[in-house]
């Protein structure tokens, strides 16, 4: 199913911010809030994984239910596992569509990688506190 | 021993009235702070000594051989991408800055994927803004459009806006009227007086609708502009229009929506046609401590904000071409240094891909997801906590933050300076 990807701060995801390596901070970046309609069509439970693709590559996060969110419409805080599947176009502005990407989402029985894995996926090499 | 006054370092706010309790070199208890402030001050997991990679290895090195490696780095890259700055000091910026013009290197801040499109728009259209001291004592209308300050700026409304009582606004809560325009229901909607749900990407459409309000011509719109039925436009631009002083705050709702500074461009304008019948302002809700320094610091050395290319021998600026993300996905910088942000958790991961690719070195104080990217990070003091520095409030305000507890390591004026030396001597 289609949807367009928000993308934005949280208080958590700030907490955390200086503990990037921290399970509190994958749990936040990684998680996705669905209109629970939406979670209702697709099967999926809270907190189950589900993989988001967009053009650009996919990222497997866990949805969560906000009423909040439209329908048609996800939210995740911004981090690596947003941006791993944002576009680089920026229109010549410098800035890209960080919160516009169209995604297609459905569940999954992966799991949701840390952070260091996500960096070793595009190239970089694992740093251990 | 408890420490007053003291100089939150985390959000633009950049609160100056946390009571700070340290034993040692640790910070023990936090006052006044919000969650972020508590977090950063009680925050105990610094990196420790500079690490260095070698292939598939990281292995910790000394300070002078990093800075030894840095230097090296930087002198042999062709097209070097100097970037972040907007969580360290003023005097750190101007360094960067100085390195820049010897490098003929590329300098961007963070501003490149925050409020660079509302600098571009500002260039364009001016900004009527003010301090955040004459919102707090004046206005009795507050809009928040595309920005969500009790997740990211968590005391701008109690100390501000919605929760503080001014000079003229006894009783704040009571006297202020809040909207609130966003495309979700956001915490902040919550307990807006009047919130506006708008389409994504329609912000456009509605600041010309409400444009067309302010000026008369309400009657050339249709029964919904962006899915925002007319009549609480109408209502919207009737509480804007009487207010005694009105003051809009948009967020990156704004600036990385489409239109992106062509929206700003529309709010200020709005801004402006809103001044006709009363007095109005519009401001940026900057999100790094001190983003709005780098823009500062850049501006006054360079004549330009953001996206500096010195490759010419001279100050040349082209967002869209010379910002960090457009060079970074067209592979084009040999070598980045990062200073105070976090491009790996913050840049499209194509981007990322690059930074990999090629010798990226990190000053800060913690591991970060850049880390795994670089190929060697030096620990540094955070500004605020163990150095001191200037740094800009989000509405422009010069605020020296202080310096709370003694540790060993050094300010990153100190590390940035000691590689300066090197490549002044060496170019
Ligand atoms: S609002 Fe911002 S500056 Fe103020 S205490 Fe919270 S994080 Fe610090």
């Amino acid at each position: 199913m289609r949807f367009l990807l928000n993308t934005g701060r949280t208080i958590t995801q700030g907490s955390n911010v200086e503990h990037k390596n921290s399970e509190a901070y994958r749990e936040e970046a990684s998680t996705c809030r669905m209109n629970p309609v939406d979670m209702m069509e697709l099967d999926i439970e809270e907190r189950a994984p589900i993989v988001v693709r967009s053009a650009h590559g996919e990222i497997v996060m866990q949805a969560i239910p906000d009423a909040g969110q439209a329908r048609g419409e996800v939210f995740v805080c911004l981090g690596p596992y947003a941006n791993h599947i944002v576009s680089p176009e920026t229109h010549c502005t410098g800035m890209p569509d960080f919160k516009a990407t169209v995604v297609d989402i459905e569940p999954t029985t992966e799991g949701v990688w840390p952070v260091w894995k996500l960096m070793e996926s595009v190239g970089g090499c694992r740093y251990e506190d | 021993m408890k420490i007053e006054d003291v100089v939150c370092t985390f959000c633009g706010c950049l609160c100056d009235d946390l009571v700070v309790e340290v034993e040692g070199d640790m910070v023990v208890n936090v006052e006044n702070g919000c969650t972020l402030a508590n977090k950063k001050f009680m925050g105990n997991n610094r990196l420790k000594t500079p690490i260095k990679r070698d292939g598939g290895n990281w292995k910790k090195v000394g300070l002078d051989e990093a800075i030894q490696t840095a230097a090296g780095i930087l002198l042999d890259a062709d097209r070097p991408l100097l970037y972040g700055w907007s969580g360290t000091h003023g005097e750190a910026q101007t360094i960067g800055v100085h390195m820049a013009e010897l490098l003929g290197a590329v300098i961007d801040n963070t501003s490149t994927v925050c409020h660079g499109p509302s600098i571009m728009a500002i260039q364009e259209v001016g900004h009527p803004g003010c301090t955040l001291g004459q919102v707090k004592n004046r206005a009795d209308v507050i809009v928040y459009w595309g920005a969500n300050p009790i997740e990211a700026h968590p005391r701008h409304m109690s100390r501000y806006t919605t929760y503080a009582d001014g000079f003229f606004l006894k009783e704040a809560f009571r006297e202020r009227k809040v909207i609130v325009v966003d495309i979700r229901k956001t915490e902040t909607a919550n307990i807006a007086d009047e919130f506006i749900m708008v389409e994504p990407g329609a912000d456009y459409a509605l600041l010309s609708a409400l444009r067309a309000i302010v000026r008369g011509k309400g009657d050339v719109l249709p029964r919904t502009v962006a899915g925002v039925e007319k009549e609480q436009l109408i209502r919207v631009a009737d509480i804007c229009m009487s207010a005694k002083f009105g003051a809009m705050f948009f967020g990156l709702g704004l600036t990385m929506s489409r239109g992106k500074y062509k929206n700003i461009r529309n709010a200020i304008e709005l801004t402006e046609e809103l001044n006709r019948h009363t007095k109005f302002t519009i401001s940026p809700m900057r999100g790094h401590w001190n983003v709005y320094g780098s823009n500062e610091v850049f501006t006054w050395i360079t004549g330009y904000p953001f996206a500096v290319d010195f490759a010419r021998g001279i100050a040349f600026y082209n967002p869209g071409e010379t910002t960090s993300v457009d060079i970074l996905k067209r592979g084009e910088c040999d070598a980045c240094l990062v200073v105070g942000s976090d491009p790996g958790a913050h840049f499209p991961g194509d981007c990322c891909r690059h930074l990999a690719d090629i010798p990226t070195i990190q000053i800060d104080p913690h591991v970060n997801a850049t880390t795994h990217l670089s190929r060697l990070q030096i620990p540094v003091a955070v500004t605020g906590i163990d150095a001191e520095g200037t740094a800009y409030r989000m509405d422009g305000v010069p605020i020296r933050t202080r310096k709370v507890i003694d540790t060993t390591y050094p300010s990153d004026s100190e590390v940035l300076d000691k590689i300066y030396q090197i490549i002044r001597k060496e170019t």
